[in-house]
């Protein structure tokens, strides 16, 4: 186990250093950052003196040691628009984001986990068609759009908690459910449909053959079964959640997470903190997948991952 | 003509009373019969073997049994008694189910449960359908193993199925039916995919313990092999009906029905030296177009124009014999005798 370990933990790190070298060809060899991070209408000269200023003008094997190196200690190099590091900025928006990822990933396991085994168990019943066209609806609105919505009825009818802003645990509720909804659909979807398969394997009839009722074998017997694909399928959509939902999310309900920090670095054409946003981003779906393969592990005793 | 009430097992008392049972299964081309008006008793302290082709419906026999017809199909009709109860009543089906009749399966590989240890689904049995607790439970577990015969009972405990062989799985499949000490056992193939040598030894322990707890079983299997040597009483089934029910010897000895004559005869004997397997001509039957009359009448030698028109009931012809078919049948031979109503 602790050899295994430590291979998952060298591969990320191998992934995190090849995103690192990929953001870094794409910022600097297709790019400019002197240039982008200037005025149109700034002359030759002018940018010529940004290139020297942050040391663009050095041959691009050097300004790559420097960038890797940077990395490893945390430095990211100076913001253009914010005037501070850049890791600074990123780092104290890591803790807003996680929040939110993880309020997002218990609104999905809380809602998939139940109502993909009540669909199952009710399966071609009433409850099962409602439970499925929820999903269906919750796979098919824009997450942006899920989250105005939420707002309106939540927040500014009912008033039930704030609408935007990250003050307390209030706050939390509806961002974490704009960012896990469509992932609980597709997760409930995938419950469902490996619980109503299992249930007709023969261990799952030998269970019931025993006299444990149909509940009883979903919750105890099955779904042990499916949770090891439960548990990769979660990984996924917490990768596409700190890739894609939260930065619509954390723009809609004004959460100081990275994905925010990102769309304004973008605005502001500041490329080091777009840099240094995404590279910390991908951290995070890299330890979030090494964090999946462990629980994988933990739960079917025969997978022996590579 | 009602005389299949008062039919008596010659083997003491009727546990198991199943009448006109037929399961159906809807399909695009109309419903599909699993089992189709079938009737079987079994008493106690009986081996009673019921053997057919695949796609004769006996394990849709075995699962209706216990009330566990998979949908969409369904008990179309018929009914079910166990020991005077009505096992179509859900809430009486869920008391018997696992408690007074188990069952084992055929494919002893995948009917364990692969993410639970054989001690926690010993355990999980014991405390919620036997009613044992503390360290009872590991008791019962140990000696529930060791009775089955598997060496290091305590150590075994902490086996995943897929850390045994195929014949200790389904050693460990006969202790979990055998948990809260049942009055019948069905055995839908159990020796089917182990080895030879081991199908002999599971089929031993079966008949062992069955001997020394006193328990019935009801064998459900293609192997006239498992039949000869493991039951008391024969039924053969075809398409889903009883076509001929003997009691052993007599069945080997004299088969009566055409289909338990063209069975025995594609059975491999070494002790008859023939250079050639007698195989039943024809197609194994289309479940989706039934017949009207006999369901064997198309590969049947001795067919005859009744035969189309109505299946043949299932009629006493000598004590404790019974058969299906026309050519047999004294109704239409030698006038009267007893007439089971299907």
């Amino acid at each position: 186990m602790l050899r295994w370990l430590a291979k998952r933990i060298v591969a990320a790190a191998l992934v995190v250093f090849i995103v690192t070298s990929l953001v870094f060809v794409v910022t600097h060899v297709f790019t400019d950052p002197a240039t982008v991070s200037l005025p149109l209408e700034a002359s030759e000269e002018q940018r010529d003196q940004r290139r020297a200023a942050l040391g663009l003008d050095r041959p691009i094997g050097v300004q790559y040691w420097d960038f890797v190196s940077g990395m490893v200690v945390g430095d990211f190099g100076e913001s253009f628009w914010q005037s501070q590091p850049a890791s600074e900025l990123v780092f104290e928006r890591v803790p807003a984001t996680l929040r939110l990822v993880a309020g997002a990933a218990v609104v999905t396991v809380l809602l998939a986990a139940p109502l993909g085994m009540l669909a199952a168990w009710f399966q071609r019943r009433f409850a099962d068609h409602a439970v499925m066209g929820f999903s269906m609806a919750a796979i098919s609105a824009p997450p942006f759009w899920i989250g105005y919505l939420l707002i309106i009825i939540f927040a500014v009818q009912l008033g039930w908690v704030p609408t935007f802003g990250s003050d307390g645990w209030r706050s939390l509720i509806l961002p974490s459910f704009a960012v896990g909804l469509a992932s609980a659909g597709r997760l409930t979807q995938m419950t469902r449909r490996g619980i109503v398969e299992e249930l007709r394997k023969p261990y799952s009839v030998t269970a019931m053959s025993r006299g444990f009722s149909r509940s009883y074998t979903i919750v105890h017997h099955t779904f042990r079964n499916i949770a090891s694909g439960f548990v990769t399928m979660t990984g996924w959509e917490l990768t596409r959640m700190f890739t894609g939902y939260t930065v619509v999310i954390e723009v809609v309900f004004a959460w100081p997470g990275v994905g925010r920090l990102a769309v304004h670095a973008i605005e502001n054409r500041d490329l080091i903190l777009v840099q240094a946003a995404v590279v910390v981003l991908a951290t995070m779906v890299v330890v979030t997948n090494l964090l999946v393969d462990i629980a994988r592990r933990m739960i079917d005793p025969r997978v022996e991952l590579l | 003509m009602n005389s299949a009430s008062t039919q008596q097992t010659d083997t003491g008392q009727r546990l198991l009373e199943v009448k006109n049972l037929t399961v159906g299964f809807p399909t695009r081309d109309g419903v599909v019969l699993g089992t189709d008006g079938l009737t079987l008793n079994v008493g106690s302290h009986e081996r009673l073997g019921v053997v057919g082709e695949s796609g004769s419906g006996k394990s849709v026999m075995g699962l209706a049994i216990l009330g566990m017809v998979l949908p969409p199909g369904r008990i179309m009709g018929g009914s079910i008694r166990w020991r005077g109860e009505d096992m179509l009543d859900r809430s009486v089906a869920n008391r018997v189910r696992g408690r007074e009749i188990a069952m084992i399966f055929q494919d002893p590989m995948v009917s364990l449960n692969p993410l639970k240890t054989v001690g926690a689904q010993l355990r999980e049995l014991l405390r919620h359908r036997a009613g044992l607790e503390g360290s009872a439970v590991k008791r019962r577990s140990i000696e529930l193993l060791d009775m089955v015969g598997i060496a290091n009972p305590q150590d075994r405990l902490k086996s995943y199925a897929f850390e045994l062989s195929g014949g200790m799985r389904q050693r460990v499949m006969i202790a979990t039916a055998l948990a809260c000490e049942p009055l019948l056992l069905i055995a839908d193939e159990p020796t089917t995919g182990l080895d030879v040598t081991i199908q002999d030894q599971v089929l031993a322990l079966l008949h062992d313990l069955s001997t020394e707890l006193g328990v019935s079983v009801l064998m459900i299997t293609h192997d006239l092999g498992v039949v000869a040597q493991f039951c008391d009483r024969v039924q053969v089934m075809y398409a889903g009906r009883i076509v001929e029910r003997a009691p052993i010897a007599a069945m080997f000895a004299d088969p009566q029905h055409p289909y338990s004559m063209g069975l025995l005869q594609s059975v491999p004997r070494v002790d008859l030296h023939r250079s050639e397997l007698a195989a039943i001509p024809g197609e194994p039957l289309d479940r989706a177009n039934f017949p009207p009359g006999c369901a064997f009448e198309p590969r049947c030698g001795e067919a005859r124009e009744i035969c189309r028109d109505a299946p043949p009931l299932l009629t006493q012809f000598a004590d404790r014999r019974w058969v299906a078919c026309y050519n047999r049948d004294p109704d239409h031979t030698s006038g009267h005798t007893m007439t089971e109503t299907l």
